[in-house]
């Protein structure tokens, strides 16, 4: 879900070639209206518009989800990080694209990988960085998130980045803060970088995205990585196919554009993208399944399942893993595992991010 | 007490089947006397002192009654008092109020009904009926002290906003009350299936990433309570019903001559569960019952046409901005609607002619007053002079910043509506008044 657009920023509008105009420019007051008007759209994949022209600029302020993101931006976004992922190449990693800006790292969710990622995309762009988070900050003392917000804000930072337990808190961050806000997770949502990640790992591997088929297996429910892989994948017009308990599994995600079954095997069957998902424990309780043995019987990825897919099929998790739950570690260590090239392509992914919203194109980097 | 002469407006009085250009004539506090206008027919003349209000093109209606509203006083004066409340119920268009127990300290016996009764005297401008607590505290142990709660004033009892889960306690209820001739209001959810839930459990939640309430959560309870009201006997009232399923449920238990009566609020009228999504999360989407679906939103406008709903009533909820100010799933649940239920009914209902007037004036008036047992809700001779008047040509935006309630907390705020309330009056008593146009 997008925020509105750069509206007085005259100069990143100019700065959009013609015919590339595709995302209406949107004022507050019209944008829930208009943004109904893509949820409804994007529904219906074939009506989009013909393949739109390239882009050179980003045409939002904040990334607050996949949702709203048209083929042109997304592939834009995947562009850029290519010509980032040379930067980590380099024996000096650093560009000075983001010098004098701020980013807050503001992560209300314990995250190892996201935050680290980010850290360092934004040091290779010579960005300055701040780390906040909940057990060394005031949020344990019962501040509002509001509050919390205002006070990093009038530190004046250019970017925050956003870890939330609370679905929808990045929005509730855009609506109130001057920063450019970046989603890094937010309650079962969205996780939006970790999906352009996964889409960059894929299209680096397999050359496209466009008629893949992907299967998504594990806690569908809860998953933001899911539910932004959805968005992004049913956009570039890969195939797709979901798997998990029948608890866990939210209604109606078919409307969203995806087949649905409850046996991995189907899932698996022909598959030229595996994307597992993480079960988390705390679920055995609320009574989703009856054990995490019973869990690997039925939906583990073992090495005999993963020969049902395709000769050259990829596997991927988004981590952290549990290992012997919902991957074998055959599998996740074996020769089709993408895992740990989906750490690497995330700081590049990140850095395109980062350097997109502060208003940077794809054309200035390649000169 | 001095008179009051209402000239000329269209009085809508579906008690005394009425609905025509009249003169109505208040004396101390009642509809003293009343005369259609008509050629050739001598009009109703202002003793001296008496003022006189031209309503001409307007609608002069009983007194409105919210059978739902929470006016958090006791114990949360932050977000609502007695006196805030009454002033928005009186802007607002109504003439009585109903209020719910749920404040601090619960309302659950004589000592905080006559609290609430005192005060609404004093700093009230609108009549009060307070509900009081089915069970000690709103725990759902034990009956509260119902016999002395009536005798205070208490006109039904409700442990609103938690519903009577145990289906004994339930009974019981049913039953006690049966001495009193009182309704059992139960909002209905079923507490295992709706817990952490925020918003209704379909589609848009899935793809917002929220806990979902479903349906079946309410639809549960509603089916337990009209199990229990047909073994108990009592009077069952259902508060605030939102889907398809509860409404077939009143439906069928009405055809099969149950004592059951129902309400619907204004928002589960006008919004979809969309709401949410296209608010971008905005906690005045959020409340209980969630929004629902289209499909479910039609029902209950069906259910308003055919009779099955008795009621409309705001469920009135205020919350301070800082509490509503939140992430949504940290927010509380509920709106405040005493401000924004008539031009929401009169833009959305009636002008879109899906209700016609009279069918309006039964659902704000004359049922709640039927449900409560209040001897409100007409404009016969005799009656007390509660009376509403809408100018149904009127067009304002929803402005929260000027309600007269302690809380903004509306997803209405910005909408443009037609159709308004310009004066309320209660016991012969002009409590609001709102200058439009030229020529009065």
């Amino acid at each position: 879900m997008l925020d509105t657009a750069r509206t007085g920023d005259r100069k990143s509008l100019a700065r959009r070639p013609a015919g590339a105009g595709k995302v209406p420019r949107r004022g507050p007051a019209a944008s829930a209206r208009e943004r109904a008007v893509v949820v409804a759209t994007t529904e219906f994949p074939e009506i989009e518009a013909a393949k739109p022209a390239p882009m050179s600029a980003l045409q939002h302020r904040h990334l607050l989800g996949i949702l709203g993101l048209s083929e042109a931006e997304i592939t834009l976004i995947l562009d850029t990080a290519r010509a980032f992922a040379e930067v980590s190449l380099r024996p000096i990693k650093k560009v000075p694209t983001l010098r004098g800006k701020t980013v807050v790292n503001f992560f209300m969710e314990p995250s190892t990988r996201t935050r680290s990622s980010f850290e360092v995309a934004e040091k290779r762009l010579s960005a300055d960085t701040l780390n906040f988070s909940p057990s060394a900050s005031s949020v344990v003392k019962g501040e509002s998130l509001l509050d919390t917000a205002r006070n990093l804000e009038a530190m004046a930072p250019d970017m925050i980045v956003i870890r939330h337990q609370s679905s929808g808190a990045p929005h509730f961050l855009a609506r109130h803060c001057k920063s450019n806000i970046i989603n890094a997770g937010d309650g079962s949502h969205e996780h939006p970088t970790q999906a352009l990640l996964d889409a960059f790992t894929i299209r680096e591997k397999k050359g496209r995205l466009k008629g893949l088929r992907v299967a998504i297996i594990g806690d569908l429910m809860h998953s933001r990585v899911l539910r932004s892989n959805l968005f992004l994948l049913r956009t570039m017009g890969a195939e797709l196919i979901v798997c998990g308990p029948p608890t866990l599994v939210p209604p109606e995600i078919d409307k969203i554009g995806t087949r649905v079954t409850y046996r991995i095997d189907e899932a698996v069957e022909g598959a030229d993208v595996i994307m597992m998902l993480r079960i988390q424990r705390e679920r055995q309780k609320g009574g989703a399944f009856p054990s995490a043995r019973e869990y690997y019987n039925l939906f583990g990825l073992t090495t005999e399942r993963v020969r049902r897919a395709k000769r050259d099929v990829i596997i991927m998790h988004p981590g952290p893993m549990n290992r012997g739950v919902e991957i074998d570690s055959a599998v996740a260590d074996g020769p089709f595992s993408v895992i740990l090239e989906q750490v690497t392509n995330g700081v590049a992914v990140r850095m395109a991010v980062l350097y997109l919203l502060a208003g940077g194109t794809i054309g200035e980097l390649a000169g | 007490m001095a008179s009051l002469l209402v000239r000329g407006g269209r009085v809508v009085d579906p008690a005394t089947g009425t609905d025509a250009v009249m003169d109505l004539l208040v004396t101390d506090g009642r509809i003293a006397d009343r005369r259609p206008v008509a050629p050739g027919q001598k009009r109703l003349v202002a003793p001296g002192g008496a003022r006189v209000v031209d309503a001409t093109g307007r609608i002069v209606c009983p007194g409105f009654v919210d059978m739902h509203v929470h006016l958090r006083e006791p114990g949360q004066e932050h977000k609502e008092t007695i006196a805030t409340g009454t002033a928005a119920a009186a802007a607002g268009g109504f003439t009585s109020i109903a209020c719910m127990p749920n404040t601090d300290p619960w309302n659950d016996g004589l000592s905080v009904t006559e609290y609430v009764m005192s005060e609404a005297r004093r700093s009230g401008v609108v009549n009060v009926f307070p509900i009081g607590a089915v069970s000690k505290a709103g725990r759902g142990e034990e009956l509260a002290e119902i016999g002395d709660m009536v005798r205070g004033g208490a006109v039904a009892v409700s442990d609103d906003g938690r519903p009577v889960a145990n289906a004994s306690l339930m009974r019981r209820v049913l039953e006690y009350t049966r001495l009193f001739g009182i309704p059992v209001i139960d909002h209905c959810e079923n507490p295992d299936l709706s817990a952490g839930g925020v918003m209704h459990e379909g589609y848009v939640s899935t793809m917002l990433g929220l806990k979902g309430l479903p349906s079946a959560a309410e639809e549960i309870a509603v089916g337990a309570d009209l199990a229990l009201a047909a073994l108990a006997g009592g009077r069952l009232h259902i508060a605030h019903m939102s889907t398809r399923g509860s409404l077939e449920r009143v439906r069928r238990a009405k055809q099969e001559g149950l004592a059951v009566t129902c309400e619907v609020t204004p928002h589960h009228l006008v919004l979809c569960d969309t709401a949410v999504m296209e608010s971008d999360y905005d906690p005045n989407t959020k409340m209980k019952p969630p929004l629902r679906p289209e499909a479910d939103r039609l029902a209950l406008i069906e259910g308003l046409r055919d009779g099955t709903v008795d009621a409309i009533a705001s469920d009135h909820a205020p919350h301070h901005t800082d509490e509503k100010l939140q992430e949504f799933d940290a927010a509380p649940f509920g709106i405040v609607g005493l401000e924004t239920t008539v031009p929401l009914v009169m833009d959305r209902l009636v002008r879109t002619g899906i209700i016609d007037l009279k069918r309006m004036v039964d659902l704000l008036a004359v049922g709640p007053a039927r449900i409560l047992g209040l001897k409100k809700g007409t404009l016969a001779v005799g009656a007390d002079a509660d009376i509403t008047i809408l100018d149904p040509q009127a067009e304002a935006q929803v402005d929260v910043a000027r309600f007269r309630s302690k809380s903004r907390n509306s997803p209405f705020h910005g909408w443009a509506l037609r159709g308004w309330p310009v004066m309320t009056i209660v016991g012969g008593r002009v409590v609001h008044e709102l200058q439009t146009q030229a020529g009065h």
